[in-house]
């Protein structure tokens, strides 16, 4: 089974009778704009978007997912969407929100989110009726009120997809599938319905399945085991080129990969449910979680998966990824787990600068 | 409290140190008099008297910090928190933005920044982050030695940058981190971003009262919320007599005298501090004394200011007669003031602590730019495009353009950093302004 592209997730969608948001990165509650009948399609820096659009109203020290989520939105397939949708991630996106909604004013709705930056009580209350009056947006925009039923059905039906996101994510070896070929299957999550995600990672990597690998050949050298860390790693083409290097991606920490594998809900309140959701990912810097706490949670994902470097991939610009490095780095040093930080301007190829540093740092983990 | 560390306050800060800084007071105001007695024709007013009250004032709160280890509980407080709390308990208060202004306006924060840089903090970061960093890294003390913390209170409505910066610093000197999240309002705020701001301040005094070791008195607490309230009123004022033609003061005015509102607002010689800035100001409007001699083009400033530049800034403005007589940077510290209510202590600091200009939408923004443009009769406006401050200058080019177009007010974007002068072109920088001035001139 083919994984189908954006643009065919969007027809499908069409068809189906659902309207389609634009939504921005990082969190949001998937499973209450599928109960308002809206299929989210995600906007992660497209590296094949022109950014002329964007830079125009953007400076050029704001980050690519920026410029050229708004060039996309202004000048790009995005105009067809039907509603926006920018969660508050960082200041960066906080501007994007805020200029479409007072200056660029799309013919589309432009809806917000407010995540909390802690997991205290008081963050957890905020974020449910911060749900809750999203909820009331959709609502205005869509005409239809879910009840809790339709609700709970939508949460138990995304939560068995993150439940497919974890698997893809956490039980990685080297040769269950090429690295390009997972992350394009873990990326496919931004925009394809949650049902056929689910069937897709069913066929793909079917739940009793060792997911040892394929045995390497004789001879053949082991690839060097990495994590990956950053927003989103484009383009998808880094994959090839670090295979090419002789390593391959055991664990992420990606934005857009496991920091969004959110763990199962109960309860009566479907928007209690949305929160705890919300709030049970693992540690995220744009949430506000402790460098400590990320420290643990990394160590201990490299030590599971057998990570040897972990190899942060990150947007230029990216404020909330370039604080916690130079403490993060500290710790794994520690543990003897070593890291290295590389930058990239979103395009279609990656600088051979880039790539260079990455072959270096493989190399000195082989 | 230990008794060596009791002494040496006593002596070095109590004593020596108080005194030392009342005499150079008295010789910068003997200073500032002979200069106002020269004879006219300097394109630039003389400083303000108060300006060497206010020098005293900022040096001695930082020679208080400088003794106050084992004597009195001190906290790190980003420049938007709401310290009200904190200052009923008896903390003293250290502001690493301010101090890092200092260095950048003393031209010290770029060998800060790269300390940092050496450690890896990447040279995108906000550059006071960047110093502050620095400085707490390498151990240097480029102003002043600052005290390590007690306490750290960050508060998001200047940005979330400040949550990342005082993550960083938590993790290095392991002591608490309360964070006050404030959510942005793309619009009105709404009940539950005030009850959600409302319940973090509740929730964030037994964690205080636990580091300062004593109970929060509320008597004490509305002392401190008037005090800060009046110091904000008289600070508005003193700001608004900038309406007047000529300007008495400029934006540089504000930027130097800003201080005591940032640091020491709740401090009952702020009051007096101010009370006695805003009397001299009406003194230059009765004399008709305006801060730029020959004001012939009046101009908002946008963001904050290039701390390494201002000298120049200011003078190449003044000889081409172009006053710089707002600034909505320094106005963030008085526009809130009706809001604060001292019977009402933290349900009105809730609000508050909402309502910085930084934690509003980029058009309340420009809503506050066009008042602001016209109540002080500008003629442009320059939006300073800070790379080191994203919230502040994301939006920055939507506003140039409706500002120009819709408004018909003239505005260009000037590329710097407010303390980072590498990246800081002054010649670019310097043509720029003299086109936008020449298209100023060329409106009338």
């Amino acid at each position: 089974m083919q994984i189908p592209t954006r643009t065919d997730a969007i027809a499908i969608a069409r068809q189906r009778g659902d309207r389609i948001a634009g939504v921005l990165p990082i969190h949001y509650p998937r499973a209450l704009l599928r109960a308002h009948g809206v299929q989210p399609i995600e906007i992660w820096a497209p590296p094949r978007q022109d950014p002329t659009a964007g830079n125009a109203q953007f400076q050029a020290y704001a980050c690519a997912i920026v410029r050229h989520g708004a060039a996309l939105l202004l000048d790009g397939p995005g105009r067809d969407v039907d509603v926006i949708l920018v969660p508050h991630t960082c200041d960066a996106l906080q501007g994007l929100g805020s200029v479409l909604l007072d200056f660029i004013k799309p013919r589309q709705p432009v809806l917000t989110l407010y995540h909390p930056r802690g997991r205290r009580q008081a963050d957890r209350l905020f974020l449910e009726r911060e749900l809750r009056r999203l909820g009331d947006r959709l609502q205005a925009v869509t005409g239809r009120q879910p009840g809790d039923a339709e609700l709970h059905a939508a949460i138990d039906t995304e939560e068995a997809a993150n439940e497919r996101l974890a698997r893809l994510c956490l039980r990685q070896s080297p040769a269950a599938l090429s690295d390009r070929e997972r992350y394009t299957l873990v990326r496919s999550r931004e925009y394809l319905p949650a049902e056929t995600f689910i069937t897709l990672v069913d066929a793909r990597l079917p739940e009793r399945q060792e997911d040892a690998g394929r045995p390497a050949q004789d001879g053949a050298r082991r690839p060097v085991r990495l994590m990956l860390g950053g927003i989103v790693p484009e383009p998808m083409s880094v994959f090839d080129a670090i295979n090419g290097m002789g390593a391959a991606v055991v664990a992420d920490d990606l934005a857009c990969g496991s920091r969004r594998l959110y763990k199962r809900t109960r309860g009566p309140d479907p928007y209690a449910r949305l929160a705890d959701s919300l709030m049970s990912g693992p540690p995220d810097p744009t949430l506000g979680s402790p460098i400590a706490e990320r420290a643990e949670y990394l160590t201990t994902r490299m030590r599971e998966s057998g990570a040897r470097g972990l190899l942060v991939y990150d947007v230029k610009f990216c404020e909330p990824e370039l604080f916690d490095l130079p403490q993060l780095r500290d710790r794994l040093s520690a543990e003897r787990l070593p890291m290295l930080h590389v930058e990239f301007e979103t395009a279609t190829t990656i600088a051979q600068q880039t790539l260079n540093r990455i072959e270096a740092f493989v190399e000195m983990l082989q | 409290m230990n008794l060596p560390a009791q002494l040496s306050y006593a002596v070095g800060y109590g004593l020596v140190g108080k005194a030392a800084l009342w005499r150079q007071r008295r010789k910068d105001e003997r200073a500032i008099l002979a200069r106002m007695r020269q004879p006219s024709g300097q394109l630039l007013a003389p400083p303000l008297l108060s300006s060497a009250r206010m020098k005293e004032l900022m040096s001695r709160h930082y020679l208080q910090a400088r003794y106050a280890t084992g004597v009195r509980k001190v906290a790190w407080v980003t420049s938007g928190a709401p310290v009200e709390i904190l200052q009923a308990l008896g903390f003293l208060l250290i502001y690493p933005e301010n101090h890092a202004a200092l260095c950048g306006a003393r031209r010290k924060a770029v060998d800060m920044c790269v300390e940092a840089e050496h450690a890896g903090y990447s040279r995108d970061l906000c550059s006071y982050a960047r110093t502050d960093i620095g400085t707490v890294i390498s151990g240097k003390a480029p102003i002043t030695r600052i005290p390590k913390p007690d306490l750290l209170l960050c508060c998001t409505n200047i940005c979330q940058t400040v949550l990342y910066w005082y993550r960083v610093l938590a993790h290095h000197f392991k002591v608490p981190l309360i964070v006050i999240d404030t959510p942005f309002l793309f619009e009105e705020a709404q009940a539950h971003q005030i009850d959600f701001v409302k319940q973090q301040l509740e929730e964030a005094i037994p964690v205080a009262e636990q580091v300062a070791g004593r109970t929060l008195s509320f008597p004490t607490l509305k002392d401190v919320v008037h005090a800060g309230k009046r110091a904000s009123e008289l600070w508005l004022e003193v700001l608004n007599r900038a309406q007047h033609r000529p300007a008495p003061i400029t934006a540089f005015d504000g930027f130097t005298n800003m201080g005591p509102i940032v640091d020491l607002r709740g401090e009952p010689e702020t009051i007096r501090f101010y009370e006695t800035l805003l009397a001299e100001v009406d003194r230059r409007i009765e004399t008709g004394v305006g801060a730029v001699a020959n004001e012939r083009m009046r101009v908002l400033w946008d963001n904050l200011p290039i701390w390494y530049r201002m000298g120049w800034l200011s003078g190449l403005l003044a000889q081409r007669g172009v006053s710089i007589v707002a600034s909505d940077y320094t106005y963030a510290w008085g526009e809130l003031a009706p809001m604060m209510d001292p019977d009402r202590p933290i349900e009105s600091a809730a609000r508050v602590y909402l309502h910085p200009i930084l934690n509003r939408s980029t058009g309340n923004k420009l809503h506050s730019m066009r008042r602001m443009a016209k109540d002080f009769q500008c003629d442009g406006v320059i939006l300073h495009s800070d790379r080191s401050c994203k919230p502040y200058s994301l939006g920055q080019i939507a506003q140039r353009d409706w500002l120009a177009n819709e408004v018909g007010v003239p505005a260009f974007l000037l590329e710097a950093d407010h303390s980072d002068s590498r990246a800081f072109s002054e010649e670019q920088a310097g043509n720029r302004l003299e086109a936008f001035i020449e298209l100023m001139e060329a409106r009338g």
